[in-house]
C-alpha cells in the first residue's frame, strides 16, 4: 500500500539551502520575470506557506517551446514539441537571479511526473496538466496540437503546473520533482525505477466501478459529489463559451463588410463623403478588433479549464479514501469470518458453511491432529489480520487527516484563483466596451 | 371612419402639437443622448413645433449654437428659404394614434391625421381625420398624376408577405406610422406639393371615399400637358446634370441595397449570438449553487451577462425599427425619382423631335409653331421643377442620413454604456473579502 506520508528517500534538500526553521516550509517559488504571458497571479503568492526565514528562492519558468523530430519507440519518425525549463535561484536580499538549471522536456515527461505524484501522494490534490488535445474549441481556433497558439498556451499551462507543484508545501520536496527540474538525461529511468507503476492502484482508474462502502467519511462523499458537479458545470460553461465566441466572431466580421460599401458610397457624395469614409474606416477597425478580444478570452477559458481538471484530481482523492475504506472493511470482514471459523473448530459447532465442513461430512471427520493444525493456522492468520487491521485503520485515519488538510488548502486556493479569474474577465469586458465605445464616439464626431 | 368597435392599439395617446418634436429631429432629441455628447446644432432638434421663436425669419439657427459659417447652418437657411419664402411655417401635419378596425370583410388599421394651419386654403385652423394605408396610396397616385414634374416622396411598402410579417404587431404598425408621418411631412415641406388640392382634401375631408369617387382633378397646366405626353420619342442629348443625377441615383440605390443586406445579416448574427448568451449567463447561476464563497460572485456574473443580453436585444430591435426602414425608404425614393427622370427625358425628346420636324419643313414660316413652343415650355418647367426638387432632396437626404448614422452611433454607445455599467458594478462584488468563518 502506498504511504500517506512522504518517504524520506523521496525528499530532497538541495545543498545551497540554509537550514529550514519551519518544518513544513518548502521552497518558495515565484513566477519568473522573463516569462511574458505567464499568469499574473502566480500560485506561489505566499498563500500556501508562511516563509519567514532566510532562504534562496527558486524561480521556475517554461520559457521556450521548440519543434523537434526524433524516433519513437517503434523507430518511426515523429514530430513533437519540446519545452525549455529554466530554474533560477534568487538571492533573497538583492533579488538577483542566477540560472542554475536548464533542460528540455516534452509533454509525455510531464505526464510521467504527474502520474508518479498521483501514486505517491494519493492524499494530495495533485495539480493538473494543461489539456493534451485542444478541446472546447470555437471554429476559428485551431484544434491542431502543432498550432503555434496552442503550443504557446500549453507552454504557459506547463509552467503553471510546475509552479503549482513547487509552491505546494509537500510536493515541492519530492526528489523526483527536483530531478525533473535538474537532471535531463536518465530521468525517465529514475522514475521508472521507483516502481511506481506497480504500486498504482488500478481500481482508481476504474471510474465506474462501485464499491459498497458501509462507513465512508461523509465529507468525502459530499466532496466527490461536489467534484462531479463542478466538472459537469465547468464543461458546460466552456462549451457554451466556445459557441458564444464563435457567434461574436461572426457579428464582428460581418460588420467588416460595411467598410468597402461605405467607402464606395462616399465616392459619389459631396458633403457626406468624409463622414461616410470615417464610418467605413471605423467598421474595418471594429471588425479586426475581435481577434485580440477572443485571444484574451482564451486565457480566461484556460483558467477555467485548470479547475475543470482540478476537479478530477479532487475526485481521485475521494476515490482513494473510498478504496481504503473498502479495503479496511473487507479486511475486518475477513478477520471476523476467520475468528468465527476458529471458534467453531474449537468448540466443534458448525455454524457457518465451509467447504471443509462439507467434505468432512461427506468423507468423514478429520483427525484431532488435523483440527489442531487448522486452529493453529487460523490463530496465526487472525493475529496477522488483527495487526493488519490495526495498521490499515491507522493508515486510513492518517489519510483522512492529511487529505482533508490538503483539501482545505485547495479550497482556499480555488476560491482565490477563481475570484481573480472572474475579476480579470470583468476587467477584460470593461476594457473592450470602453475601447469600442470610444471608437463609435470618434466616428460620431466625424459626422 | 367606418368600422366596428375599434380595437385600440397602445399608442402615444393624444398629444398637443406643441409637445411633439419635429419629425425630422428624430428620436435622439427626445431622450438624453449618452452622457458625453451634446446635440449638434446642425440637427433639426431646435425646430420643434412649439418653438416658433427659434426659427428666425432669415433661417438662422438658434443663438449660441453653430457658427453662421458652418455649412450645415447654411443648409438650414437654404431649406427654409426654399420652403417658406422667408415666412415662418404655417402648416403642421402629424400622423399618430393607430387603431385597429375589425369588420366583417376585413381588418385594417387607421391613423389619425392632425393638421394645423393658418393658410387660406384651409377653412378651419385645425383638422383631425382618420386615414388608412389605401388612402395614402390614393394620395400618392393623385400627386404623381397631378404633379408629374415633381419628386413625390415614397410610401412604405404596400404588400407584406402574410405569415412572415404580422401586419398588426406593434412594431410593424409603429414602423409604418413613422414612415407615413414622414411622407406627409415631406409633402408639407414642399412649396408646391403642399398646396396641392388633393393633399388638402386628404387632410380635411370627413369622407375621403366620396371624394375618391368624384374623381376631382383640377390639374395644373403643366401637369395636364405632361400627362398626355406620348412615349416613344428618342432622346438626343440628355443634359449633363440630369445624366449625372441618373448615374448618381443608380449607384446610390445599389449601395443602399448592399448596406441593407449587410444590416440584415448583422441582425441575424446578433440574434444567434443572443441565443448563446442567453444560455451562457444561467450556467454561472448553476455553478453558483454549488459554491460557498464563490456563490455571490458567480451569481453576479450571471446577472451581468443577463443585463448585457437585454441591452443587445434592445440594440438589435433599434436596428430593425430605425435603421432598415430608412434604407428601404430611400431605395424606393430613388426608384420613383428615376421614373420622373425618364418622364423628363420623354418631354425633352418630344420637344426635340417636334423641333426637328419643323426645321425640316422649309415651307413653314420662320415663326416657331405654337405646339412646339408649348413643348419647350413644358420641358423648361419640368427641368426647373426637377432641379429645385433635386436640391431639396439632396439636402433632406444629407440630413436624414446624418441623423440616421448618428442615431445608430448613439444607440451603439448606449449599448456599450449599459454593458459597462453592468460589469463595473460587479467588480466590487468580486473583490469583496468574505468574513472569516
Amino acid at each position: 500500500m502506498e504511504q500517506a506520508t512522504p518517504d524520506p528517500e523521496r525528499l530532497w534538500q538541495p545543498a545551497p539551502l540554509e537550514p529550514l526553521s519551519h518544518p513544513d516550509a518548502g521552497l518558495e517559488s515565484m513566477v519568473g520575470e522573463e516569462t511574458k504571458g505567464a499568469r499574473d497571479e502566480g500560485p506561489g503568492d505566499g498563500t500556501m506557506t508562511e516563509n519567514n526565514f532566510s532562504l534562496k528562492k527558486i524561480e521556475i519558468s517554461v520559457s521556450e517551446a521548440e519543434k523537434r523530430t526524433g524516433r519513437n519507440a517503434m523507430n518511426m519518425q515523429e514530430t513533437y514539441t519540446a519545452y525549455l525549463i529554466e530554474t533560477r535561484s534568487v538571492e533573497h536580499n538583492d533579488g538577483q537571479s542566477v540560472l542554475t538549471d536548464s533542460l528540455w522536456r516534452r509533454y509525455s515527461e510531464f505526464e510521467l511526473l504527474r502520474n508518479y505524484l498521483l501514486v505517491y501522494y494519493p492524499h494530495i490534490v495533485v495539480p493538473p496538466l494543461p489539456e493534451k488535445r485542444a478541446e472546447f474549441v470555437w471554429h476559428k481556433l485551431s484544434a491542431d496540437n502543432m498550432d503555434p497558439d496552442f503550443v504557446e498556451r500549453r507552454r504557459i499551462g506547463l509552467e503553471n503546473f510546475l509552479l503549482r507543484v513547487a509552491s505546494h508545501p509537500i510536493l515541492c520536496r519530492d526528489k523526483i520533482f527536483y530531478l525533473f527540474l535538474t537532471q535531463e538525461g536518465n530521468w525517465k529511468e529514475t522514475v521508472n525505477e521507483t516502481g511506481f507503476q506497480l504500486k498504482a492502484d488500478s481500481r482508481l482508474k476504474a471510474l465506474n466501478a462501485t464499491f459498497r462502502v458501509k462507513n465512508p467519511d461523509k465529507r468525502f462523499i459530499e466532496l466527490k459529489h461536489y467534484s462531479d458537479e463542478l466538472q459537469s458545470v465547468i464543461s458546460h460553461l466552456l462549451r457554451v463559451r466556445a459557441r458564444v465566441a464563435d457567434r461574436l466572431y461572426g457579428v464582428y466580421k460581418v460588420h467588416g463588410n460595411y467598410g468597402r460599401v461605405f467607402s464606395e458610397w462616399s465616392a459619389i457624395e459631396k458633403e457626406m463623403g468624409d463622414g461616410l469614409q470615417s464610418a467605413g474606416h471605423h467598421m474595418d477597425v471594429y471588425a479586426s478588433s475581435i481577434d485580440d478580444i477572443l485571444e484574451d478570452e482564451e486565457h480566461y477559458a484556460d483558467q477555467l479549464k485548470e479547475y475543470l481538471f482540478y476537479a478530477e484530481a479532487l475526485r481521485a482523492v475521494c476515490r482513494k479514501h473510498e478504496l481504503m475504506q473498502y479495503d479496511l472493511e473487507m479486511a475486518a470482514q475477513d478477520l471476523a469470518s476467520k475468528k468465527q471459523q476458529c471458534e467453531e473448530l474449537a468448540t466443534g459447532t458448525v455454524r457457518t458453511f465451509s467447504l471443509k465442513g462439507m467434505t468432512t461430512k461427506l468423507f468423514g471427520q478429520e483427525t484431532p491432529e488435523q483440527r489442531e493444525a487448522r486452529i493453529k493456522m487460523l490463530e496465526e492468520q487472525i493475529k496477522e489480520g488483527e495487526q493488519q487491521l490495526k495498521s490499515k485503520n491507522l493508515e486510513g485515519r492518517e489519510f483522512v487527516r492529511n487529505a482533508w488538510a490538503d483539501i482545505e488548502r485547495f479550497k482556499e486556493q480555488k476560491n482565490h484563483d477563481l475570484k481573480e479569474a472572474l475579476i480579470s474577465y470583468a476587467v477584460m469586458q470593461i476594457s473592450m466596451c470602453k475601447k469600442t465605445r470610444l471608437g463609435v464616439q470618434m466616428l460620431r464626431s466625424c459626422m | 371612419m367606418s368600422g366596428g368597435p375599434p380595437k385600440a392599439l397602445p399608442s402615444t395617446g393624444p398629444q398637443s402639437l406643441r409637445d411633439m418634436p419635429h419629425p425630422l429631429a428624430g428620436s435622439s432629441s427626445e431622450e438624453a443622448v449618452g452622457g458625453d455628447s451634446t446635440p449638434s446644432p446642425d440637427l433639426l432638434t431646435a425646430r420643434s413645433f412649439g418653438d416658433k421663436d427659434l426659427i428666425l425669419p432669415n433661417g438662422g439657427t438658434p443663438a449660441g449654437t453653430a457658427s453662421p459659417a458652418s455649412s450645415s447652418s447654411l443648409l438650414n437657411r437654404l431649406q427654409l428659404d426654399d420652403d417658406m419664402d422667408g415666412e415662418t411655417r404655417d402648416l403642421f401635419v402629424t400622423v399618430d394614434d393607430p387603431k385597429k378596425h375589425v369588420c366583417t370583410m376585413e381588418t385594417y388599421i387607421t391613423y389619425r391625421i392632425t393638421t394645423k394651419s393658418t393658410r387660406v386654403e384651409f377653412d378651419l385652423p385645425e383638422y383631425s381625420v382618420r386615414r388608412r394605408y389605401q388612402d395614402f396610396d390614393w394620395l400618392r397616385n393623385k400627386l404623381e398624376e397631378s404633379q408629374p414634374t415633381h419628386l413625390i416622396p415614397p410610401l412604405p411598402e404596400k404588400f407584406v408577405v402574410k405569415g412572415v410579417v404580422d401586419r398588426f404587431s406593434e412594431e410593424f404598425v409603429e414602423t409604418r406610422r413613422k414612415a407615413l408621418d414622414k411622407f406627409l411631412k415631406r409633402i408639407t415641406d414642399h412649396p408646391v406639393l403642399s398646396f396641392n388640392e388633393h393633399f388638402n382634401v386628404f387632410l380635411t375631408a370627413k369622407d375621403l371615399n366620396a371624394h375618391k369617387k368624384q374623381g376631382m382633378a383640377l390639374l395644373t397646366r403643366v401637369g395636364e400637358s405632361v400627362k398626355h405626353v406620348a412615349g416613344g420619342y428618342k432622346l438626343r442629348n440628355r443634359p449633363l446634370e440630369f445624366a449625372a443625377i441618373g448615374e448618381y441615383l443608380d449607384t446610390f440605390a445599389l449601395k443602399l441595397g448592399t448596406i441593407d443586406r449587410i444590416a440584415q445579416r448583422i441582425i441575424k448574427e446578433e440574434i444567434e449570438y443572443l441565443v448563446e448568451l442567453r444560455e451562457y449567463g444561467p450556467v454561472y447561476s448553476t455553478w453558483s449553487a454549488l459554491e460557498g464563497e464563490l456563490a455571490e460572485p458567480l451569481e453576479g456574473v450571471s446577472a451581468c451577462i443577463g443585463n448585457c443580453s437585454t441591452a443587445l436585444e434592445e440594440l438589435t430591435d433599434d436596428m430593425t425599427e430605425d435603421f432598415l426602414p430608412v434604407l428601404r425608404e430611400y431605395i424606393l425614393y430613388s426608384d420613383s425619382m428615376k421614373s420622373v427622370l425618364k418622364k423628363r427625358d420623354q418631354v425633352q425628346a418630344e420637344y426635340e423631335t417636334k423641333l426637328e420636324a419643323v426645321a425640316l419643313k422649309k415651307e413653314e414660316r420662320p415663326k416657331v409653331p405654337a405646339d412646339v413652343e408649348k413643348c419647350q415650355d413644358r420641358m423648361e418647367c419640368f427641368n426647373a421643377d426637377l432641379k429645385a426638387d433635386m436640391e431639396r432632396w439632396q439636402n433632406n437626404k444629407r440630413q436624414d442620413f446624418r441623423q440616421l448614422l448618428m442615431g445608430m452611433a448613439d444607440k451603439n454607445i448606449q449599448y456599450y454604456e449599459k454593458c459597462l455599467m453592468a460589469w463595473e458594478s460587479i467588480i466590487p462584488l468580486l473583490q469583496e473579502k468574505q468574513e472569516a468563518k
